[in-house]
């Protein structure tokens, strides 16, 4: 069952002799618990992909759809929630609120959720998962690099989303720590049975994912492939 | 540079317009400001002049000097533009003092007493003066009538123009050269070029014509806008004040005022810091916003000192075009004020027409309009350089944080917010309004810097808005008391001698007037307080008043502060019985004790009027309510003027112990005679007020010295004074003075002022209002990155809102807390000094109203809360992708 699906979807920035065309008639279905990477080169429209369908971004043509939800029929209140509930987002440069601790920092999703229940114990359960159980009270500028991304993971997985868009999450990062972050990913998607979609440009990276979606210039240029991952984990 | 300097102002427009306005906003306020004062002062120099004569000195010359010294004579350090001459012909003093002057065009020009009606007299029986005069003799007739003074009777051949009150005390007479008087005394009124220093001129004036410095008057009123004395050097003015027993802060303020006109050049330096505190503060949020493409340039080799001409450049250009326009915008609005509110800058209230006067009230509301408005150059190209000077100091100083910062973020980053390792999750608290907080209180230093600018806007408005409460209650003080007008008329004596009194029957017949109320007729007698031991007065007996015993109006009374052997003084004082409803007003002035006017009666207690000192300080010889006074009184059996030299017999005399009621800072109700005059009276008002019961049952006084009165509303003025002249028409030496107009105008004149301080208190509130907006604006934007992030975590825009909202009303409160803090803590105090010391006003007691008080705080709270909501708006309709990116 496809949970994400794209219908012919074009973005297009500026406006006359200054449009760029950033996607061309993108059609696309990725399935729950599907583990996806979007390759393509700088300017290749991976990430305007990602953001289209993190509903952070509008399509100029075609159709997003989530969970079979047409996000742009939403209104921006809808949307907001609809996102918050749904859909994680880990970004290349981690963007954590530099003046709130490590498990502030995770738990602020779910106080945007008026009167929602803030599991501590699943927020404990993240932190010692994602082994920053230690550094819950420290602030982001007292981590290194992978630290900080394990929380800005933590942070996407705690309102338990369905689709887990993560932007160059290793892009910071260095090879064992990659390495790790990508463990944690996988893990994440086989435990929380989650759909993670990931752009990056390292194709060696990308292999190790269930599929790979290679973009060019707006376009998605190769099929389904099936790659067997690297190490000793099995593919969710 | 230049090149990148143009490129940053024209690729940050909205900032360069920031700052040009800025830059707009301070040029036209410091520009008008400063024009505007200069305008004021020079328009209360020529209503000085109006009122006391366009003239600088007065010298007694001998009758060679007095036909020798023509207008326009120059000599060795001096250029004489006008000289008039004014010779005393004669001084008739039957009923009160009358001087027959021969005067030449010169002397009538600089005195402004122009000719209204008919011709100069040309005959020796013919005269011309002016209405006030007139109608004191009892002339009500035409040019070609007659009119008695003493035993002669003269043909009134003109109509002169009025003198102004205060100095209406002699009437003067206007006779021909062919008036044979029994004496001659010839003076000469002096104006020197006043592009040169007055005293210098003076002083080489004197020396060329020998004659005698002793003989000089100087017209005060006048001479003290022109440098008319030598200033003493502010090192020398400052050490006294520092060094000396008897110098002080006041002291240094008070002198730096008078020979250096501080409130003229402190005001343009003010506004000059207030300009660069609001240029540098919108500039340096303007540089913030860049600091990254800064850092970027100096990792491509530039240098900081380019980056530092960049910004320089930067804002040179700006304030090349903003400067100029600002001091036109500026000159240009409150030139419109000033004409509109020109009563402002009349400075004495004057400017009424004759149109609609009663002939008596003509006397004391002539005069001209204000001067048209002068730009004040000075403090255009004084601010000029200034700002040049500060603006080129702000990029350097931007330049330098600009290094300190980047040094600082490498070593250690911002981490000035981690001090508590709460989590604040595990709470049921709201971790958006967490992030507000900490986002405020991240960079102590910068939080502060932001809630001080903003809240110097409603600091200056509180301010200005607690002195024109205070002035309000000064001018009504001051007007109802007797330095001011508190009656509409005033019918007194022109006599030097208690024995010269107005009967009981007449006051009767005025206070039964239909036309008139409010009629309080007041006993007067001339006293003595003695056995004054007080050591505060000592150091002033010793210097001033023995200046002051020798002084030719005071020897007449024995002079006026006597040392006796046993060590005490005895110190002259008028002694006044008032009416009971009079006396209940004095509760205005009460500076100790109270006022209850049965009680008095009744304890025969007394009222006392402090003396003050030139600092405004009051006392009164150490005593306080409750204590006694001995008062020393001539017996009206046998009175003679002699008496009041006080060095009779004790049997000539009666003396009383008083016990004092209250202790106040005025007299309502004041004797123009006697002690009150010369320059005495203008410093110290020495009273003892007791009821008019009192006065009768102590001293047997039942006649009355002078009645003041106010006309019934539904009556016409020159109805009112025609009655009461009738009333008075067969008591010698009284005078009718109607001062309804000048009331009239000095009311206006004061609600206008009120207006207009208001006004201005309004425009800096504004400015700061337009400081708030881009600082709360800077603010928000500082945080895009992070509200990106929030924003994608999930929050909606209602809650984003919300959030903001809190930040802007945080900075509202806060900054309300520090007005209230600075206000009563510190700013409060200082205005109190300054008003009570420097400015003198009577009792400073008012605070700013309650509703101003919380308008102020409420509108700072709905400025920052709705100043946020502008940036957040724009945030929210930008893409989040971009806002995490930026």
């Amino acid at each position: 069952m496809s949970i994400l699906e794209l219908q012919h979807v074009e973005k297009i920035y500026g406006e006359k002799e200054n449009q760029v065309h950033a996607l061309r008639d993108v059609s696309l279905q990725v399935e729950e618990g599907e583990f996806a990477a979007i390759v393509g080169t700088s300017g290749s429209g991976k990430s305007t992909l990602l953001n289209l369908i993190g509903g952070l971004d509008n399509p100029t043509k075609g159709k997003v759809l989530v969970k079979s939800r047409e996000i742009g029929s939403l209104s921006r209140k809808e949307l907001t929630i609809f996102r918050r509930r749904n859909i994680g987002f880990v970004f290349q440069n981690y963007s954590l609120m530099p003046v709130l601790n490590v498990y502030d920092n995770v738990a602020l999703p779910v106080t945007f959720d008026r009167g929602k229940h803030r599991n501590h114990k699943y927020i404990e359960e993240l932190l010692r998962e994602l082994g920053i159980w230690e550094k819950r009270k420290k602030y982001p500028n007292e981590l290194s690099g992978g630290q900080q991304q394990r929380v800005a993971i933590a942070r996407a997985l705690v309102n338990k989303p369905h689709v887990l868009l993560c932007d160059e999450p290793t892009g910071n990062l260095d090879s064992a720590t990659t390495i790790e972050v990508m463990g944690l990913l996988k893990a994440s998607c086989r435990k929380y049975k989650q759909t993670i979609l990931m752009v990056t440009h390292n194709e060696a990276i990308a292999q190790t994912c269930d599929r790979v979606i290679h973009i060019e210039d707006g376009r998605i240029v190769t099929g389904n492939r099936r790659f067997p991952a690297k190490g000793g984990d099995d593919v969710c | 540079m230049l090149k990148l300097a143009w490129k940053y102002m024209r690729y940050y427009k909205s900032q360069t317009l920031a700052i040009f306005l800025s830059i707009l906003l301070t040029a036209s306020l410091l520009s008008g400001m400063s024009s505007l004062i200069y305008s004021s002062q020079k328009s209360d120099l020529e209503n000085s002049r109006n009122i006391y004569g366009d003239w600088h000195y007065y010298v007694e010359a001998d009758q060679e000097s007095y036909e020798m010294i023509q207008s326009g004579v120059q000599g060795d350090g001096f250029h004489l533009r006008q000289c008039g001459r004014m010779e005393i012909r004669d001084v008739v003093s039957e009923e009160f003092p009358i001087y027959f002057i021969r005067t030449d065009e010169a002397y009538r020009s600089m005195a402004h007493r122009d000719l209204l009606e008919g011709t100069f007299p040309k005959k020796e029986n013919e005269i011309a003066a002016d209405g006030y005069v007139l109608s004191n003799l009892g002339f009500s007739g035409n040019p070609g009538d007659s009119v008695q003074i003493g035993e002669r009777y003269f043909v009134v051949t003109g109509i002169l123009k009025s003198e102004w009150a205060a100095s209406a005390s002699e009437m003067e007479i206007f006779v021909s050269d062919a008036f044979a008087g029994r004496g001659s005394q010839t003076f000469l009124y002096l104006k020197f070029d006043e592009d040169m220093k007055l005293y210098k001129q003076l002083d080489a004036f004197l020396r060329a014509y020998k004659l005698n410095s002793q003989s000089v008057v100087g017209n005060e009123e006048v001479i003290r806008y022109l440098g008319g004395e030598e200033p003493d050097s502010i090192y020398d003015i400052v050490k006294f004040g520092l060094t000396n027993e008897r110098g002080n802060f006041t002291y240094i303020v008070l002198k730096l005022q008078s020979d250096y006109n501080l409130a003229y050049y402190g005001m343009i330096l003010f506004l000059c810091l207030f300009s660069v505190f609001v240029v540098y503060s919108v500039f340096n949020i303007s540089v913030a916003k860049r600091t990254s493409e800064y850092g970027i340039l100096q990792t491509l080799g530039i240098s900081e000192k380019q980056i530092g001409g960049t910004l320089v450049l930067e804002l040179w250009m700006l304030f090349i075009i903003g400067y100029p326009s600002g001091c036109f915008l500026g000159n240009g609005i409150l030139s419109l004020v000033y004409q509109k509110f020109n009563g402002v800058f009349g400075g004495k209230g004057i400017g009424a027409t004759g149109q609609e006067l009663s002939v008596a009230d003509q006397t004391f509301a002539e005069g001209p309009g204000a001067v048209p408005f002068c730009f004040s150059w000075d403090a255009m190209i004084f601010g000029f350089v200034f700002l040049l000077t500060a603006l080129a100091a702000a990029a350097f100083v931007v330049v330098r944080s600009l290094r300190k910062q980047s040094l600082k973020e490498v070593m250690s980053g911002d981490t000035s917010f981690i001090r508590k390792r709460k989590i604040y999750a595990r709470r049921p608290v709201n971790l958006a309004g967490v992030v507000v907080w900490k986002f405020m209180f991240a960079n102590k230093r910068k939080v502060i810097g932001i809630l001080l600018s903003l809240s110097i806007g409603g600091c200056i408005f509180l301010c200005t808005t607690y002195m024109v409460e205070n002035l309000k209650i000064h001018a009504e003080l001051s007007l109802k008391s007797d330095d001011g007008l508190g009656s509409e008329y005033r019918i007194s004596l022109k006599s030097d001698s208690l024995s010269d009194t107005i009967p009981e029957e007449v006051a009767d017949k005025i206070k039964n007037m239909p036309e008139t109320e409010h009629v309080y007729p007041t006993r007067y007698t001339l006293g003595e307080l003695t056995h004054i031991e007080s050591t505060d007065y000592e150091n002033y007996c010793e210097t001033y008043f023995d200046e002051m015993n020798r002084s030719s109006e005071f020897k007449k009374y024995g002079g006026i502060c006597i040392l006796q052997e046993d060590g005490t003084y005895r110190i002259k004082y008028d002694v006044y019985g008032y009416d009971e409803e009079l006396m209940e007003q004095l509760g205005d002035f009460i500076l100790e004790g109270k006022i209850d006017p049965v009680e008095i009666k009744n304890g025969n207690q007394v009222i006392v009027v402090a003396n003050m000192d030139g600092q405004g300080n009051y006392y009164f010889y150490g005593k306080k309510p409750g204590d006694t006074i001995t008062l020393r009184v001539p017996k009206t059996d046998n009175y003679t003027d002699e008496l009041l030299k006080f060095q009779s017999g004790d049997e000539f005399y009666m003396e009383k112990e008083f016990q004092i009621a209250a202790i106040v800072s005025r007299s309502l109700a004041r004797e123009q005679d006697f002690l009150n005059t010369g320059a005495w009276s203008q410093v110290q008002m020495p009273s003892v007020i007791m009821t008019n019961r009192q006065m009768e049952e102590n001293f047997s006084l039942t006649d009355y010295s002078f009645i003041n009165a106010s006309p019934n509303p539904d009556t016409e003025a020159e109805n009112v004074s025609n009655q009461i002249l009738q009333a008075i028409r067969d008591v010698p030496g009284a005078v009718l003075a109607d001062y309804s107009t000048a009331i009239r105008t000095q009311k206006n004149y004061l609600r206008q002022q009120q207006i207009f301080f208001s006004s201005i208190a309004g425009i800096l509130f504004v400015i700061s209002l337009f400081h708030i907006v881009n600082s709360m604006n800077h603010t928000v934007f500082a945080r895009r990155r992070e509200y990106g992030v929030i924003r994608a975590m999930g929050i909606t825009d209602l809650g984003f809102y919300k959030m903001i909202l809190q930040t802007g009303i945080l900075y509202g409160a806060l900054t309300d807390v520090l007005i209230f803090l600075v206000y009563h803590l510190l700013l409060r105090r200082v205005m109190n000094y300054y008003m009570e010391h420097v400015l003198q006003f009577l009792h400073v007691q008012t605070g700013v109203p309650d509703r101003v008080l919380l308008g102020i705080m409420m509108l700072n709270v709905v400025i920052a809360a709705t100043a946020v909501l502008f940036p957040a708006r724009k945030l929210v309709r930008e893409n989040i992708i971009s806002e995490i990116r930026a």
